[in-house]
């Protein structure tokens, strides 16, 4: 299902610009469309990337292309896009997304794009979703190719929207179009710890990932830590048949009766660096199940089936730890195979947030070869998951039925996460 | 199961985030290895402390987890028993109010804990196992005491920093036999405490190299505008920094990704550049910067002959209060005690503790450079990678 090269070369209606370009020639342009540009913003990680470089192989890397144009949608209190401007005059701000891909022409005039939603001040949902523009981007950039009779690679940071129609149809617009389409999170292609990675084709019986954040925020990173790992189970990922999330009472309820494993559990939490130490005077023990009652004020669970019957868990445990980690129970193994997805924060712990790397990495990758580094469905799954997991908290932790989640695709051969 | 490893702690401080209270609560309470929460088949028997200061824990430990604080070490040794009567011996000397030397070095009695340990030993006839936690002794010739103590007595004797045990990002080893053209290491931190880190991170990459460990020649430090002259190799440093996590300046200010090694970058925000020269006695070259106001970690970058690209990394210090890190030293710990054999030469740790010692008499004689025949070391490395993994 997923789009390869061969396919991009057959499609005679529009030329991907980045194939004719000749890249010996010239380097290729990028155009950055972002929601905010400010310190910390995934704007800043993304876009400081391709103008700043940074440390990737042992060495300050520099992209080989240009990021020439930026739109950015809010300019708030810190904005750095004028000082980012000033100091790199090769990259031209313009006021709409239309010009920012046409640079000021009638055609598109970049190589890819890279579209970064996320952060800013935008309106919630009733369901407490935050309506980060993203389909309204990506609808103005397919505007630009339709006009201008060829398309560019395009990156979406994290899920594609909030809205699961939305998500669909910017998924369907890229295959009809054939226009390369990678999204997610940092998650799957950051460092782990250990540095391991799901054995191939095992037969997984459970997994999980113990990790921390909100309902439409950080849910999606750990939906998305679960799928970069299970999707290379065997048979490869078969779609997820029905979710139902746990909050509060009712999660330390299912908790209590096995809805998901307590030894996968305990596995995630041996995993973590952070554990909040359950008592004074203690820097590192074991949470008991009364300790995590009184550290964690909301815990959330979004438990969910898969077509081939794999049950995950993702699990928001806000107070007792702040990093993502893994379980999972495979068959005809004793031990169960668990890591740390590793994020470098800048909450303290770093100043860089260099899990961006790997992530800007795969773009410029993608960019460079019209190829995409990992499959979109991945993506438009834990998209679907996570507006699921949000309904159902919102409806009290009903079962949804999710027919439009049998999204059945095959991971690539080679990892890519982070190790070198 | 077997009869619990009955183990002694002699500490100079027990209070929140002190090293002892790192390294022996996680014998009492367990800690995260491999997937698990492991609960060591060791119990701690006695404990002695220097210094009670405020926040001072012994005595809660004792209480809670049933055993006894002692007045002095033999009795901590001993357990009221006329004999020694405990299997293994953790000796924490880190922390604490001790008086500085002229170097800077902080006197932490180690030596003279050990001394008593030893003096144990030899009243009783019997030896034991022994964990010192950091650096030997400030001082290499009561270093190279103990170590010798340990050859005549024959008993286990394991020592460092948590540097080369934790993990690295990326998880990379230097390959087996090497042939190392050059090496930088980039720290942080105090010259004593931190120094001894970073040494001990260069050391256990380096001593992997063709024909083992063979010792150092010479030292030199220089401190200060000389140190951006820049005599080590510039891809090795930019390498290195490549590898860190916390550039500080303009990425603090702004979050951006910066190339530290850009002219002029590094003179801004470092006020007191710190270098120390080592130069092997097989040749091998390696460069010891401390950049405080750079960076915030721990990073490596070597040349290998017929490599294209240096291997680099940098050694994870996880953040605290965990410091998880702490758990990896401990399962070597572990290890020792159970096996009755140190998973990696106490050498390596005697040879940094007289780095530390030499890059500091370097600086206190004017920066000059120091001949070091005392630091005539040899040793081979551990057959496994020590690094954490698992």
């Amino acid at each position: 299902m997923s789009i390869r090269r061969r396919d991009l070369l057959k499609s005679a209606v529009l030329a991907p610009a980045w194939l004719k370009a000749g890249r010996a020639a010239s380097r290729p342009k990028i155009a950055a469309v972002v929601t905010v540009y400010r310190k910390y913003s995934h704007g800043q990680h993304i876009a400081d990337r391709f103008l700043e470089g940074y440390g990737w192989n042992g060495e300050h890397h520099h992209p080989e292309m240009d990021l020439v144009s930026l739109y950015v949608d809010q300019h708030p209190e810190g904005d750095l896009t004028r000082e980012r401007a000033a100091r790199f005059p090769g990259m031209r701000v313009y006021p709409t997304i239309a010009e920012a891909l046409t640079m000021g022409s009638s055609k598109l005039a970049v190589d890819g794009v890279l579209l970064v939603g996320e952060h800013g001040d935008y309106p919630k949902t009733p369901q407490g979703q935050v309506k980060y523009p993203r389909k309204e981007f990506f609808d103005q950039i397919v505007a630009v190719y339709r006009d201008s009779g060829k398309t560019a690679p395009v990156f979406n940071d994290k899920h594609l929207s909030w809205k699961w129609q939305w998500a669909r149809e910017m998924y369907d617009t890229a295959r009809a179009m054939r226009f390369p389409f990678m999204a997610g999170s940092s998650l799957p292609v950051t460092w782990r710890i250990p540095s391991v990675e799901f054995p191939d084709r095992a037969h997984a019986e459970e997994a999980l990932c113990v990790c921390y954040g909100g309902v439409d925020s950080y849910d999606f990173h750990g939906l998305e830590s679960i799928q970069g790992m299970v999707e290379r189970r065997r048979g490869g990922e078969s779609g997820v048949r029905w979710l139902q999330s746990y909050r509060g009472d009712e999660f330390w309820a299912a908790h209590n009766q096995g809805v998901w494993s307590r030894d996968l559990f305990e596995a995630a939490l041996c995993r973590s660096h952070t554990l909040k130490p359950a008592r004074p005077g203690f820097n590192d023990v074991f949470p008991s199940l009364d300790d995590l009652r009184r550290t964690v004020a909301d815990p959330v669970a979004y438990h969910y089936e898969h077509a081939d019957g794999l049950r995950c868990t993702m699990i928001l445990l806000g107070g007792a730890l702040s990093d993502f980690n893994f379980a999972a129970r495979l068959s005809g193994r004793k031990e169960i195979f668990s890591t740390q997805l590793y994020l470098p924060m800048p909450d303290g712990r770093t100043t860089l947030a260099s899990f961006f790397s790997p992530l800007v990495n795969h773009a410029e990758q993608m960019f460079l070869t019209g190829k995409t580094p990992s499959p979109i469905e991945r993506t438009l799954l834990t998209t679907g998951l996570t507006a699921a997991g949000v309904d159902s908290v919102f409806q009290s932790g009903r079962k949804i039925e999710t027919p439009h989640l049998a999204i059945a695709y095959q991971p690539t051969p080679g990892s890519t996460f982070w190790r070198s | 199961m077997a009869e619990p490893i009955r183990v002694a702690v002699i500490a100079t401080v027990y209070r929140y985030l002190s090293h002892a209270q790192h390294i022996a609560d996680r014998f009492l309470v367990g800690y995260p290895a491999a997937g698990c929460w492991h609960r060591p088949n060791v119990r701690i028997v006695s404990l002695y402390v220097d210094q009670k200061p405020e926040g001072d824990l012994s005595e809660r430990r004792a209480k809670e987890f049933g055993f006894t604080v002692y007045p002095n070490i033999a009795d901590a040794l001993r357990c009221g028993n006329p004999k020694l009567a405990v299997d293994a011996i953790l000796i924490i000397g880190e922390h604490g109010e001790y008086p500085l030397n002229d170097k800077g070095q902080t006197l932490y009695p180690r030596f003279e804990f050990f001394q008593q340990c030893v003096r144990v030993f030899d009243d009783d006839g019997r030896s034991v196992p022994v964990y010192n936690d950091k650096h030997l002794s400030y001082s290499f010739q009561k270093a190279k005491q103990m170590v010798d103590a340990s050859r005549r007595l024959g008993f286990p004797l394991l020592a460092g920093s948590s540097l080369p045990v934790t993990w690295r990002l990326p998880d990379v080893e230097m390959p087996d036999g090497a042939h190392v053209e050059e090496a930088v290491m980039v720290g942080n931190g105090g010259t004593d405490a931190m120094g001894f880190h970073a040494l001990e991170a260069m050391q256990c990459m380096l001593e992997r190299r063709a024909g083992g460990e063979t010792g150092v020649r010479s030292v030199e430090t220089i401190e200060g505008e000389a140190v951006w002259s820049g005599r080590w190799s510039k891809a090795l440093f930019s390498s290195a920094l490549s590898r860190s996590d916390n550039p500080l300046g303009a990425t603090l200010a702004d979050g951006r990704t910066q190339d530290l090694t850009a002219p002029g970058v590094l003179p801004r925000l470092v006020e007191k550049p710190l270098a120390c020269f080592i130069e092997y006695r097989d040749g091998t070259r390696a460069t010891l910067l401390m950049l405080n106001g750079a960076v915030r970690d721990f990073t490596f970058a070597a040349k290998l002959r017929g490599a294209l690209r240096p291997i680099s990394t940098q050694f994870l210090l996880t953040p605290e209060p965990n410091v998880t890190y702490s758990a990896c030293l401990v399962s070597k710990i572990e290890e020792m005690f159970v096996t009755r054999r140190a998973p990696y030469p106490v050498e390596r740790t005697l040879l940094t503790s007289g780095l530390v010692e030499a890059c500091l008499d370097s600086r206190i004689r004017g920066y000059r450079k120091i001949e070091t025949p005392h630091l005539d070391i040899r040793y081979q490395p551990p057959l496994q990678s020590q690094r954490a993994q698992s």
